[in-house]
């Protein structure tokens, strides 16, 4: 007979390390959020979450809101449109593999600021890569203004967003690849199914739960993410490219509002919480069925 | 072994112990802003010669870029792992001194140490009677001109006002082959203050005399539309609002624009970046009734209230402040000296670039000192953006205006 509390007891540890590094951050955000806070983090009065009531007020927060849920939404779904042929590419032998894979894989290793940079310096109108080398092509006859107006600016970022978010979602695609067995192909195959009946009854299937890891962990991460628009814009012009995060980062550390900083960011975790519990939920559900 | 040996032993080893702490003690922590590549080197030789003159003090160094320092001092403060002493943007110091983290240097100044500063510098760093800082970097900003560009579009001298500057931005714009006129800063830091050199020649000031907001008056109305106006006439370089200082100042070095308003330092990175390129300094345009002003900034280099080894750290500050470390490192950043007896030097007296700076000095204008005033110039710039790209100028200022007050009246 096994102790009922051994599991409990031998996740301890872990848990208590979870709360210091996790709980802990969580729990002064909350503080600072629902107090006055001098520019330094001095904690005054509580304030009646006036600092929520703020947010609400802002016409900025609302649109960096709103563009946040379009950033995500493109970045991750492109991602995982661009992801799946990709894997699925790279999954076939072919000669050089090996080469291709690392192509692949190479914005990963770059930093994401340092990839900003460089994008920043292509994008400059005047002695920027890409307008050179769009009135080379003769695609264009004069210089884009890439990063003036957010109508350029912000789907030049959603693209490199979703440049540098696609090595980490093939990887995962890889790895669903690989488990599946090729004898189902064979087995397809000689029951005469076309490539494109395969991908949907064999290769779709059979992913779905390494797309369901890609969906969560890229919302999260690309939610979060902060380089590429603030390298870039820094969320201008005239707040027209602000996400939360560079919303926040404004917020906390050109003007020294703390205090509507820590409610964005706790609106912020409260997003992806509610997020990851429902698809959670979802996908486990549609997995039982 | 005897007990005593073992004794002596152990007084030996506790002594040095004790030493280490004084050491310890001794220790000065100060966090600098990297103004460019050459500040990290300089602030080594200071810590060499400096610990070699006062045996007992060590020094570190911080150097922080710019564009972090005042998060780094945010989150530093917060946390009570602030550095001794921190070089910080003037601008900030009411901040600093409302939330009783820096400390007055009254007791250390003597009146010849204070005897060395130029007034105009150290001033903005004077709060309720109180010196808070010493001004570690000074400059101001002055107009930029090609001469090239001047002499074929047949330009005889850099335009005095605001009127011949649009005729001359016209004339180089006709010459055609990617020249343009006027370079219009439109994003990033300063991109506020590009916009007050024509407010101020509008006779409007940042803040009215009853401390409201100056975006709403029709100063600041005709300022946005003589930049919007050439804007819309193409006498700036296109795409005003993707391009910072720097990529303007990159655009002037490569013989693209015909103007530009920056600071002293734009004349050391021709010197290296593009020796061949000729320019003039003159001053910043008027207005139609001859007013004009300048943005006069300074750092200030603070003492924090928290330090431990404030004696020491004065002693530093002292060092830095002498005549000879001042012109090694006003020289190498290109800024203007705030030394009396290094203002005198051959360097600055012979130099025509920085005696236009200094002519403009009369006329400059420093950040208020207000709290709240970054939310008000972030304000100001999302303003301007909005009006660069097109929008209504007057909506635009109305709208700012309004913000801008709610800030101030806080």
């Amino acid at each position: 007979m096994q102790n009922r509390f051994l599991p409990y007891l031998l996740t301890l540890p872990s848990l208590f390390l979870a709360a210091i590094v996790i709980f802990w951050p969580v729990w002064d955000l909350i503080q600072i959020s629902t107090h006055d806070v001098s520019r330094f983090g001095q904690l005054r009065d509580f304030n009646d979450f006036a600092n929520f009531g703020a947010l609400a007020a802002d016409p900025d927060f609302m649109a960096a809101l709103w563009r946040t849920g379009q950033w995500t939404v493109m970045v991750v779904g492109g991602a995982l449109l661009l992801s799946i042929p990709v894997a699925m590419i790279l999954n076939t032998d072919f000669y050089g593999r090996g080469i291709a894979r690392v192509i692949i894989m190479l914005p990963w290793a770059v930093s994401l600021t340092m990839t900003a940079v460089v994008w920043r310096w292509a994008l400059s109108g005047e002695s920027g890569m890409l307008n050179s080398a769009l009135i080379g092509l003769g695609i264009i006859d004069h210089n884009i203004q890439w990063l003036a107006s957010a109508e350029t600016a912000f789907p030049m970022q959603v693209l490199i967003g979703i440049l540098v978010t696609v090595p980490f979602t093939t990887t995962i695609f890889l790895g669903g690849l690989s488990s599946i067995p090729d004898d189902l192909y064979e087995a397809a195959a000689l029951e005469g199914a076309t490539p494109l009946q395969q991908f949907r009854e064999i290769t779709f299937p059979l992913l779905k739960p390494f797309i369901n890891i890609a969906i969560v962990l890229n919302t999260i991460y690309v939610f979060n993410s902060f380089p590429i628009i603030w390298v870039m814009t820094q969320g201008g012009p005239a707040n027209s490219t602000d996400i939360l995060v560079t919303h926040l980062y404004k917020l906390a550390f050109r003007i020294g509002k703390l205090g509507e900083a820590s409610a964005v960011s706790l609106v912020m975790f409260a997003i992806l919480l509610i997020f990851t519990m429902i698809y959670v939920r979802l996908a486990m559900r549609e997995q039982r069925a | 072994m005897s007990l005593a040996k073992w004794t002596v032993g152990l007084m030996a080893g506790m002594s040095m112990l004790a030493i280490a702490a004084q050491a310890n003690a001794g220790e000065v922590r100060v966090t600098v802003a990297e103004y460019s590549a050459k500040t990290a080197p300089y602030f080594a030789d200071v810590k060499k010669e400096f610990e070699a003159a006062n045996p007992g003090i060590t020094v570190k160094f911080e150097v922080v870029p710019w564009d972090v320092l005042l998060q780094k001092l945010t989150t530093d403060i917060t946390a009570g792992t602030n550095a001794d002493l921190s070089i910080i943007g003037t601008r900030w110091l009411i901040d600093f001194v409302q939330q009783d983290v820096a400390e007055p240097l009254d007791s250390y100044i003597k009146p010849d140490f204070k005897d060395r500063f130029i007034d105009t510098f150290l001033s903005p760093s004077i709060m309720e009677g109180k010196t808070y800082g010493l001004p570690i970097a000074a400059s101001a900003r002055a107009m930029y001109y090609n001469k090239e560009l001047f002499e074929k579009a047949g330009i005889a001298k850099p335009p005095a006002t605001w009127t011949e500057l649009q005729d001359d931005a016209r004339k180089i714009k006709a010459l055609g082959s990617g020249t343009f006129g006027f370079g219009l800063q439109g994003k990033e830091i300063e991109t506020d203050v590009y916009y007050y050199y024509a407010m101020w020649s509008q006779g409007t000031e940042i803040l009215n005399k009853d401390g409201t907001s100056g975006l709403g008056t029709p100063g600041a109305l005709e300022a946005a539309k003589l930049y919007k106006s050439m804007i819309d006439e193409g006498l700036t370089e296109p795409g005003v609002t993707s391009n910072n200082r720097e990529d303007v100042q990159n655009l002037f070095k490569q013989g693209k624009v015909g103007m530009m308003i920056t600071a002293p330092f734009l004349s050391n990175q021709i010197k290296d970046e593009a020796p061949n390129l000729k320019y003039g300094v003159a001053a910043i345009p008027a207005g139609p009734t001859g007013a004009r002003g300048t943005y006069g900034v300074t750092d200030s280099i603070i003492m924090f209230k928290n330090s431990k080894n404030k004696d020491e750290a004065w002693k530093l500050l002292d060092f830095l402040f002498t005549t000879e470390q001042r012109a090694k490192f006003t020289q190498g950043e290109g800024f203007l000296p705030v030394n009396k007896e290094e203002a005198k030097m051959d360097y600055y007296v012979n130099n025509a670039d920085l005696a236009a700076f200094t002519a403009l000095l009369p006329d400059a204008r420093f950040a208020p000192v207000i709290p709240g005033w970054e939310e008000v110039a972030q304000i100001t710039s999302d303003a301007m953006q909005k009006i660069y790209l097109g929008g209504d100028p007057e909506a635009g200022l109305k709208d700012a205006a309004a913000k801008a007050n709610a800030v101030l009246k806080k």
